[in-house]
C-alpha cells in the first residue's frame, strides 16, 4: 500500500459551542477512490472544507505527503495539489467553456502591457481535453451553461485533473443528476483514478459510490463509523451501517423506487 | 452521445461558427438599438441642425461624458456590483479641484492628482465596505452617496459661504493641463475642412467647429483599454467570474475582494475624470454637479447589454449605450418637442433595451442539443 | 417588404438632409437679405429655470403670448435641475439648429461664456434676461431684459428690513448652488448688517413640507429672529401656511422676491411687508417681440429694458391678486 498523499489524523472542528467533527482520521491514497457516505448533517461539508483550505481543524493534524500542513487558504490547497469540485459551484454558467476552465490560470503571451491570454493555445486544450472524456463541442468558446449538468461536472473534473491535482475531492457530484449523466462522472473519475490520482468521493448515495469505491468511510454525525475496504465488506452492510439496521427495509424500499428498471 | 473510445478532436467549424458567435455578443442590442435612434431622428429630425458638424460634435459630446462613466460602471456591473455613489464622487472631485485651486492657491495639476488620489481612497473604502460587511454595495454606496454629497456641501459652504467655486481656470498659465481635460483637439483639421467646404464657416470666417473636445478622445481610448482588459487579460477573465459567481471564482483562487476594489476604484476615477473634464472645460466647480449620474451611467451599461446581476456585458455596449443616451437627450431639443418627454423616452428606451438584451443573453447561454 | 421599405425611407432622408445641408450652406448668405415673414422666424430660449417653477412658468406664459401675438416660432428650453453644464450644451445644441434669435440667462458666466459668445459669433443675435446683466456688454450680447442685479435687489430688501427696525433676519435659501439666490441673501446681509443687523441663510429644499418644518425648526431655536426673507414663491407659500397654522402671521416682519396669489393676500393682510416684482412675463414677452423685429426689419431697442425691481405692498396687491391666479404676476 502505497504512501497517503493527504492524511487526516484524529481531526476535529468546533464552531463556537458546536462539535462539527470530532477524532476522525482518513488517508488518501494514490490511485484510489475514497467515499465518504453520510446523511445530510453528518459533517460531510465540514470534512470537505477543511481539505480544500477553506477551514482549519480546531483539534488534530492534517499532513500533505507525510508533513503536517495548515491551510489559510482555498488558493494555498490548490498549490498543494488538491483540488475541490463542489456540487453547485463548478462552473459560471455565463462564461464559456475556455474561460472557465483557465479560470484563475489563464495562460498567456506577450510581456508587462501586452500580457493577453493566449485563447488560441486556451481553445485547443480545451477541445483536447473534452475529447478525452467523450464530450464533443463545436466552440470552445460557446457558454458553460450550454452543456448539460453532467457534462458540465465532467469539465470542472478535467479541469482539476488537467491543472496538475493528485487529489480530486468530489462533493456530491452526481447527487443533481440523472442517471445517464451520472454514469459519465463516475466513468471519469476511474479514468482519473487509472491516471494515478486519488479521489475523495463524498455522496450520500451508495449506489453511485459502491461501482467506483475503493474505501468507504461512514461519518455519522461528526464521527466516524467506520472505514472499510471494498473486499471486507458489501454493500448491503454498508447501507445497514449507515441508515441503522431497523431502517434498512425502509430505505431499500425507496432506493428501489428511484432505481430505473 | 458516444462516451467509450475518444472520437477524434473536432475543429471548430469557420465560416457558420463566427456569424454564430457574432449574433450572441452581449453588444448586438445596443449597435442594433443606436441605428434605429439615428434613423428615427433622421426622419424626424433630419433637418434640424441635429446632423449638422456642430450638431454632431453636441451630442458626441455629451455621449463620451457619459460614456466614461458607463465604461467604468459596466466594468463594475459585470463584477456584480454597483456603485450609486458616483454622481457625488463627480461633486467631491470637482470641490477638491475647485477648493484647491481657489483657496490653498495649488496648481491646477497638483489639485486634479489630489482628486484622483481621494477616488483611490473613497473606492477603496467602497470596495472594503462592500466585502467585510457582506452587504449589497447598492446599499453600500447608497450611503457614499449622501455621505460624500453632503460633505461636498458642507466643505464648500463652510470654506467659501457658497456652493459654486468660479474662476478656477481664471489667469491661469497651465495651458497644456487645462488642455488635456477641458479643451479641442484637431484644430488644423477642422480648418480645412471649413476651407473644403464639409464644415460651415461663421460670418467671421471660423469653422463653426473648431475641433473635437478631448472629452470625445478620452471615451474612446478607455472604451478601447477597458475592452482590452475584459476580453483579452486574466484579470478580465476574473471581473467575469468575480460577478457569474463569486464563491465559484473564490474555489478556484480568483482574488475576488481585490477585484472588486479595483473596480470601485475604477468607477472612482471615472467620476474623478468626468469632473476634471467639466470643471476645466467650464471653469467652475458646483456642488451639485454630477446629479443622478450613477443611474444614467447605469442605464447606458444596460442599454449596453449589462446584466444587473453581473458576470455579462461588455464595454463596447456601454459606449454604444452612451451614444444612444446622449443622442436622444440633444435630438429631443432638435424635433422641439417639451425636453419633460425625454424621460418617458428614456424610460422606453431601457425597457426595449433590457428585453433585448434578455434574448440575446438567453440564445447564448441557453444549452443546444 | 417592411425592411426595404424602411430601407428607402432611411435612405431618402439622408439624401434629403445632405441635399437641405448642401443647399443651407448656399443659401445663407443671401438669406439675409430679404425682409422675412413672421412665420418664419425661429426663436430659442435657454435658461436655467424650468418651467415647472412657479417663476418661470410665468416666463414662459410671457414667451407663449408674445410667440401668439407676434406670430413667430419660439421654443422653451431648460434642464430638469438646476445644471450650467446641460444648459451649456442646450445653448450649443440651439446654435446648431440656427435660429433667427437665442435668449438665454447667465446664472453661472465662467460656465456660459464659450457657449453663449459662439452662437453671438455663429451670426446670431443674442438677448439676455432675467440674470447676466453684467456681462451683456462685455460679450457684445445684443439686450438685456429683466430686473436688475440680484445683488442690487438684495441691497434694496436689506434697506428695508433695517428701515423697519429688523435685527436678525432669516433668508430661506431653496436653491442651494443657484448664484442669484444666493446674491439676493448676500445683499440683504449687507445692508442689514450697516443698520446694525444680520441676517441667517436657512438653506432647504424644493419641498414644501421640508420647508416649513426646517424653517419652523430654526425659528424655535432661535429666538431673536425678527424678520425673514424669501427668495420666490416655492418657499413663501410653505413658510407663509406654516406661519398661519401656528398663529404666528403677523409676528415677524416679512419681505419676499417675486408673486404668487398666497403672497398678495399676505400682503394685503398685512402680513407680509413688501415684494418684490421682476414682472418676469415680459421676460418672456419682450425678447420674442424685439427679436422677431430684428429678424424681420433689424430694429433693436439700444439700451436695457428693466422690467423690474417694482415694489408691490399691501397698497397695491389687491389690483394684482387676479392676475397672479392666472400666471401673468
Amino acid at each position: 500500500m502505497s504512501e497517503p498523499i493527504v492524511e487526516l489524523r484524529d481531526v476535529g472542528k468546533r464552531f463556537g459551542t458546536v462539535v462539527a467533527l470530532e477524532g476522525i482520521s482518513i488517508a488518501v491514497r494514490p490511485g484510489e477512490v475514497h467515499c465518504l457516505l453520510g446523511d445530510n448533517g453528518a459533517g460531510k461539508s465540514t470534512l470537505i472544507k477543511i481539505l480544500a483550505g477553506v477551514h482549519r481543524p480546531s483539534e488534530g493534524e492534517m499532513r500533505v505527503d507525510g508533513r503536517p500542513v495548515a491551510f489559510g487558504s482555498p488558493r494555498e490547497a490548490l498549490d498543494a495539489g488538491i483540488a475541490t469540485v463542489f456540487q453547485d459551484l463548478a462552473m459560471i454558467p455565463l462564461m464559456s467553456i475556455t474561460r472557465n476552465f483557465f479560470l484563475g490560470r489563464e495562460p498567456t503571451r506577450g510581456r508587462l502591457l501586452a500580457r493577453r491570454i493566449d485563447f488560441a493555445r486556451a481553445d485547443s486544450i480545451v477541445m483536447e481535453e473534452l475529447a478525452r472524456i467523450g464530450i464533443a463541442v463545436r466552440d470552445p468558446q460557446q457558454a458553460v451553461g450550454t452543456l448539460s449538468g453532467g457534462e458540465r461536472q465532467c469539465v470542472a473534473i478535467a479541469r482539476a485533473v488537467y491543472h496538475g491535482a493528485r487529489v480530486l475531492i468530489l462533493d456530491e457530484p452526481t447527487s443533481a443528476l440523472g442517471v445517464h449523466q451520472a454514469s459519465i462522472v463516475l466513468r471519469y473519475v476511474a479514468q482519473a483514478r487509472a491516471r494515478g490520482l486519488g479521489v475523495v468521493f463524498i455522496t450520500h448515495n451508495i449506489h453511485h459510490a459502491w461501482p467506483v469505491g475503493d474505501v468507504f468511510t461512514l461519518l455519522g454525525r461528526g464521527r466516524s463509523r467506520g472505514t472499510f475496504a471494498k473486499a471486507e465488506t458489501s454493500e448491503a452492510e454498508v447501507l445497514a451501517i449507515m441508515a441503522g439496521g431497523r431502517e434498512l427495509k425502509d430505505l431499500t424500499a425507496d432506493l428501489q423506487v428511484a432505481r430505473p428498471s | 452521445m458516444q462516451t467509450d473510445t475518444a472520437p477524434p478532436v473536432p475543429r471548430p467549424a469557420s465560416g457558420g461558427l463566427a456569424l454564430g458567435r457574432m449574433l450572441r455578443r452581449p453588444e448586438l442590442g445596443a449597435i442594433g438599438g443606436t441605428v434605429v435612434v439615428f434613423a428615427v431622428f433622421a426622419i424626424f429630425a433630419g433637418d434640424s441642425g441635429l446632423f449638422t458638424a456642430l450638431g454632431v460634435v453636441n451630442f458626441l459630446q455629451v455621449s463620451a461624458q457619459l460614456g466614461i462613466l458607463a465604461t467604468a460602471v459596466a466594468l463594475l456591473m459585470i463584477g456584480g456590483e454597483f456603485d450609486l455613489s458616483l454622481g457625488s464622487m463627480i461633486g467631491f472631485a470637482g470641490m477638491v479641484i475647485g477648493l484647491g485651486v481657489t483657496e490653498l492657491g495649488l496648481p491646477i495639476w497638483l489639485s486634479v492628482l489630489a482628486a484622483f488620489a481621494f477616488a483611490v481612497v473613497i473606492g477603496v473604502s467602497n470596495g472594503l465596505l462592500v466585502i467585510r460587511t457582506g452587504l449589497p454595495s447598492f446599499i453600500v454606496t447608497l450611503a457614499s452617496l449622501f455621505i460624500l454629497r453632503g460633505l461636498t456641501v458642507a466643505i464648500t459652504r463652510t470654506v467659501t459661504g457658497r456652493t459654486q467655486i468660479p474662476y478656477v481656470t481664471e489667469g491661469s498659465e497651465e495651458g497644456f493641463v487645462i488642455w488635456l481635460f477641458g479643451g479641442k483637439f484637431g484644430a488644423p483639421l477642422f480648418r480645412w475642412l471649413g476651407e473644403v467646404g464639409i464644415v460651415p464657416l461663421r460670418p467671421d470666417g471660423v469653422p463653426m467647429v473648431q475641433g473635437l473636445p478631448v472629452s470625445i478622445a478620452w471615451w474612446l481610448g478607455l472604451t478601447a483599454i477597458a475592452t482590452w482588459v475584459l476580453l483579452r487579460t486574466p484579470f478580465g477573465n476574473w471581473i467575469f467570474a468575480a460577478g457569474g459567481d463569486a464563491n465559484a471564482a473564490r474555489a478556484v483562487g480568483v482574488p475576488v475582494a481585490r477585484v472588486k476594489i479595483v473596480l470601485f476604484v475604477c468607477t472612482a476615477a471615472a467620476a474623478t475624470l468626468f469632473a476634471s473634464i467639466q470643471v476645466l472645460e467650464v471653469g467652475s466647480a458646483d456642488t451639485l454637479r454630477g446629479f443622478q449620474k450613477e443611474f444614467q451611467a447605469i442605464i447606458a451599461a444596460v442599454i449596453g447589454g449589462c446584466l444587473l446581476t453581473g458576470g455579462y456585458g461588455s464595454a463596447i455596449g456601454a459606449m454604444f449605450g452612451a451614444l444612444i443616451f446622449g443622442t436622444v437627450e440633444m435630438g429631443i431639443f432638435y424635433t422641439g418637442i417639451d425636453t419633460d418627454w425625454f424621460q418617458v423616452f428614456l424610460g422606453i428606451m431601457v425597457l426595449i433595451a433590457v428585453l433585448v438584451n434578455n434574448v440575446v443573453r438567453r440564445k447564448a447561454t441557453e444549452a443546444r442539443r | 417588404m417592411l425592411t426595404k421599405g424602411l430601407k428607402q425611407l432611411v435612405t431618402q432622408s439622408a439624401l434629403a438632409a445632405a441635399v437641405l445641408l448642401g443647399a443651407g450652406l448656399a443659401a445663407a448668405p443671401d438669406a439675409l437679405a430679404q425682409v422675412k415673414d413672421a412665420k418664419d422666424v425661429k426663436i430659442i430660449f435657454v435658461t436655467h429655470g424650468a418651467a415647472t417653477e412657479p417663476y418661470w412658468s410665468v416666463v414662459k406664459n410671457g414667451v407663449e403670448a408674445g410667440a401668439a401675438a407676434m406670430g413667430s416660432q419660439v421654443d422653451y428650453q431648460a434642464p430638469q435641475t438646476f445644471d450650467v453644464v446641460q444648459m451649456a450644451r442646450m445653448i450649443e445644441a440651439a446654435t446648431a439648429a440656427a435660429p433667427d434669435g437665442l435668449v438665454v440667462s447667465i446664472p453661472d458666466a465662467a460656465a456660459l461664456e464659450a457657449p453663449i459668445k459662439s452662437a453671438k459669433a455663429a451670426g446670431i443675435p443674442v438677448v439676455v434676461i432675467d440674470t447676466g446683466l453684467e456681462q451683456q456688454k462685455p460679450w457684445g450680447l445684443d439686450l438685456y431684459v429683466g430686473g436688475g442685479s440680484e445683488w442690487e435687489n438684495g441691497l434694496r430688501v436689506g434697506e428695508q428690513m433695517g428701515a423697519a427696525g429688523v435685527k436678525h433676519a432669516i433668508c430661506v435659501n431653496h436653491e442651494v448652488g443657484n448664484v442669484s439666490l444666493d446674491q439676493r441673501c448676500n445683499g440683504a446681509a449687507e445692508t442689514l448688517g450697516k443698520a446694525g443687523g444680520k441676517v441667517s441663510v436657512v438653506a432647504v429644499t424644493q419641498d414644501p413640507t421640508d420647508i416649513s418644518r426646517r424653517v419652523e425648526a430654526f425659528l424655535t431655536a432661535t429666538p431673536d429672529v425678527d424678520g425673514i426673507i424669501l427668495l420666490g414663491p416655492a418657499g413663501a407659500n410653505p413658510v407663509l401656511a406654516m406661519l398661519e397654522e401656528r398663529g404666528m402671521s403677523g409676528k415677524y416682519k416679512m419681505g419676499t422676491f417675486d408673486l404668487s396669489p398666497e403672497i398678495l393676500d399676505a400682503l394685503v393682510a398685512g402680513e407680509m411687508m413688501f415684494a418684490i416684482d421682476s414682472q418676469q412675463y415680459l421676460m418672456g414677452y419682450l425678447p420674442v417681440v424685439f427679436l422677431t423685429q430684428m429678424a424681420m426689419y433689424k430694429t433693436m431697442p439700444t439700451d436695457p429694458v428693466w422690467t423690474g425691481p417694482s415694489f408691490v405692498t399691501g397698497a397695491t396687491a389687491g389690483d394684482v391678486i387676479e392676475l397672479s391666479k392666472q400666471g401673468i404676476r
